[in-house]
C-alpha cells in the first residue's frame, strides 16, 4: 500500500511538471480519437515503446551510471518467448509474456552476475558481446527460425488472449497502459532504497561501500529489474509486429537506440527516456521515410541523428532534461 | 576481550611493506589516534581493517568476531564506519540524500531514513544546508556531510582518516568539540588518522604511532611527545636527545 502510494505520488515535482504531466496524459488518452493516420499512430506506439525500453534502461544506465548496451537481447527473450510458446503450443499472451520476463530475469541474473565484475568501458563492451552472441545463436538456431525469424499466426478474429487487433487503437491502449505501469514503477523506484543506493554508487562506489551497500548485488538486482521491463516490451513486439527475427529484436541497433534515447533526454531523471523517446522516435521515423526515400538523400536522416546527440552531448552530458533543469536553477 | 583487535596485521604491496606486524588493541568508548609520518602505512591499516584490502597476515576482530577480509559493506553492517581521506565531491544528489543513503544501511523504510537523516544533519548543525548539493558547500561543510552520512549507518567504531585536513583553526576546535560530543553522547568509539598534532594530542585518549610500517610507540599524548623515536620518526636523527 506504502509503496503504491509512494508510485502515484508526485507532489514532489514543480508545478509546471505536474501541468505537463497533466496534458500529456490527456493527449496520450485521446491521441487515437485525433484522426491521424496510421503512419503517425505507428510512430505514437513507438514512441511509447521506447519510452517503456528507455525507462528500463534508466534504473541500471541512468539511476547506477553503468553504461548498458546490451538491453536487444532481453527484448529478444521477451519477443521469441511470446512468439514461439504461441507458434509452438498455442500459450496465449497474457501467460507467455510473464514466462518471456521470467525467463529475462533469470538469465540477466546469470549474464549480470559475472559481467558486475568489470566496470566502467569494459562493462559496456561485454554487454555488447553478451548481446551479439545471444544474437549469432538466434540468427543460426533452426529451431527457433534461425535469420529468417518467426511468423506469429494470425487469427480471423480480434482475440484477447492471444492479442490480436485489427486496429492499431486497441495495440496503442495496451502499450500506453504499459507505458503508464512503467511511469509509475519509475516514480516509485527513484525514491526507493534500491534507487538511493543506485545513485550513490554512480557517484562514487568506494563511499558507497563504506555505507554499507553491497555494490556488485545492487547493479544485479538493477540490471535484472531492467530486464523485466525490456522483456515485456520485447512480449509488445512479438503480438503488434506478428513477425520477428534476429535483426529486429535483438540487433545491436537496438541495444543502442535504447540506451541513446535515454541518455539524449536524460539518463537518471524520471522523464529523460520519455523526453528522448519523443525526440529520437519521430526524428527517426519522419526522417527515415521523407529523406531517406529520395535519391542522394540517403543516410541524411543518420547525418541529423548523430550531430543532435553531439550538440547534446557536448553541452551537457545530462541531456535535454539536464539542460531544462540548468536553466530553471539558473533562472530561480 | 578487547572492543577492536589488531594482532600482527601485514600487508606487503609487492616488495613495500605498508604494514608490518602491527598489533594494537582498542576499548570501547575509547578515542585513539593514529600518527606517523608521510607513509607510514596509516590509511592501508584502515582500509586492512574495514576490507578495501585484504591483510597477507594477521586478524581484525571486533566485538569478538573475526571480521578479517571481509568486505567493506559487511564491516560497515558489524558496526564499523570509516570516512575517507579524499572525499569525491559530487553533484548527483543532495547534502539530506547522501545521509539518507547512510541512513538505508538500517532500515527499508524511506520515511525512517529520511528523519534520521534529518536528525543527524541538526546534530551536525548542517540543518540550514539539507538541499544543498556537495560542490556548493564549502570544505569544512562537505566533510561534515560525509560524517554525518556514516554516522547514519550507525557506527559503534568510528574510523576517521584526516578529517581536519583543509580545515582553519575554528573549524578545527569546532570539529574536536564534535567529536569530543560524538563520544559523549552517543557513545562512538573512535580511531583517528590525523596529522595536525594539536588536534591529535588534544582529542585522543590514547596515540599509537607507525613508521615504516610497524607501530614504533603506543601511549598517553603526553608521553608521545616526550618520546625518543617519534621525535625521530618526525624530525630525524639528529633533534633526538641522544644524538
Amino acid at each position: 500500500m506504502e509503496k503504491l502510494k509512494d508510485a502515484l505520488d508526485f507532489r514532489d515535482f514543480s508545478r509546471a511538471e505536474q501541468i505537463g504531466l497533466i496534458i500529456f496524459s490527456i493527449f496520450l488518452f485521446i491521441f487515437p480519437w485525433l484522426g491521424s493516420g496510421s503512419f503517425v499512430k505507428a510512430v505514437m506506439i513507438q514512441f511509447l515503446l521506447f519510452s517503456l525500453f528507455g525507462m528500463g534502461w534508466n534504473t541500471i544506465g541512468g539511476y547506477g551510471g553503468q553504461v548498458e548496451l546490451g538491453k536487444a537481447q532481453y527484448v529478444g527473450i521477451g519477443a521469441y518467448t511470446v512468439a514461439l510458446t504461441m507458434v509452438w503450443w498455442k500459450i496465449p499472451f497474457w501467460v507467455s509474456m510473464p514466462m518471456g520476463v521470467l525467463l529475462a530475469v533469470g538469465y540477466s541474473f546469470m549474464i549480470g552476475y559475472p559481467l558486475f565484475r568489470l566496470k566502467g568501458h569494459y562493462f559496456a563492451i561485454a554487454t555488447i558481446c553478451t548481446s551479439l552472441v545471444l544474437q549469432d545463436i538466434f540468427a543460426n538456431w533452426k529451431l527457433v527460425g534461425a535469420a529468417k525469424g518467426i511468423e506469429l499466426p494470425i487469427h480471423d478474429h480480434p482475440d484477447f488472449l492471444y492479442m490480436q487487433f485489427k486496429s492499431d487503437t486497441y495495440y496503442y491502449y495496451f502499450i500506453m497502459v504499459l507505458f503508464y505501469v512503467a511511469l509509475f514503477y519509475m516514480n516509485w523506484f527513484r525514491r526507493s532504497k534500491l534507487g538511493y543506493q543506485l545513485r550513490m554508487i554512480k557517484d562514487d562506489e568506494d563511499a558507497a561501500e563504506s555505507l554499507g551497500i553491497d555494490i556488485r548485488w545492487c547493479k544485479i538486482k538493477a540490471y535484472t529489474i531492467a530486464s523485466a521491463f525490456v522483456a515485456v516490451g520485447g512480449g509488445f513486439m512479438a503480438v503488434y509486429n506478428l513477425y520477428i527475427d534476429p535483426a529486429s529484436v535483438m540487433d545491436l541497433d537496438l541495444s543502442i537506440k535504447i540506451a541513446l534515447m535515454a541518455m539524449l533526454g536524460g539518463a537518471g531523471s524520471l522523464w529523460g527516456p520519455i523526453i528522448g523517446a519523443a525526440f529520437l522516435v519521430p526524428l527517426d521515423r519522419f526522417l527515415g521515410s521523407w529523406l531517406g526515400g529520395h535519391k542522394g538523400l540517403i543516410g541524411l536522416d543518420f547525418m541529423i541523428y548523430s550531430m543532435l546527440i553531439m550538440v547534446v552531448s557536448a553541452y551537457q552530458p545530462r541531456g535535454i532534461w539536464g539542460i531544462i533543469e540548468q536553466f530553471r536553477r539558473k533562472g530561480s | 576481550m578487547a572492543f577492536l583487535e589488531i594482532s600482527n596485521i601485514v600487508k606487503d604491496f609487492g616488495g613495500l611493506v605498508a604494514n608490518n606486524n602491527v598489533s594494537f588493541q582498542i576499548e570501547q568508548g575509547e578515542i585513539v589516534g593514529l600518527i606517523g609520518p608521510n607513509g607510514a602505512g596509516k590509511t592501508t591499516l584502515f582500509n586492512c581493517i574495514v576490507g578495501y584490502y585484504k591483510p597477507d597476515s594477521g586478524k581484525v576482530i571486533f566485538k569478538e568476531k573475526d571480521i578479517t577480509g571481509l568486505k567493506p559493506f559487511d564491516t560497515n553492517k558489524a558496526g564499523i564506519g570509516r570516512t575517507f581521506q579524499v572525499m569525491k565531491v559530487t553533484a548527483g544528489m543532495s547534502v539530506i540524500e547522501n545521509v539518507m543513503v547512510g541512513a538505508f544501511c538500517r532500515t527499508d523504510d524511506r520515511h525512517v531514513a529520511q528523519s534520521e537523516a534529518s536528525g543527524m544533519l541538526d546534530f551536525l548543525g548542517l540543518g540550514s544546508v539539507k538541499t544543498y548539493h556537495l560542490n556548493e558547500l564549502p570544505i569544512a561543510m562537505q566533510r561534515k556531510v560525509g560524517l554525518a552520512r556514516v554516522l547514519a549507518t550507525k557506527p559503534e567504531l568510528l574510523m576517521l582518516d584526516e578529517v581536519a585536513s583543509g580545515l582553519n583553526h575554528t573549524e578545527t576546535d569546532e570539529l574536536v568539540l564534535l567529536l569530543r560530543r560524538l563520544n559523549a553522547e552517543k557513545g562512538v568509539t573512535l580511531l583517528l588518522i590525523e596529522h595536525i598534532m594539536e588536534m591529535v594530542m588534544s582529542v585522543s585518549h590514547r596515540v599509537i604511532v607507525l613508521d615504516y610500517g610497524e607501530k614504533i610507540a603506543e601511549g598517553l599524548p603526553g608521553e608521545i611527545v616526550k618520546n625518543e623515536d617519534v621525535i625521530k620518526a618526525y624530525l630525524g636523527d639528529k633533534y633526538a636527545k641522544n644524538h
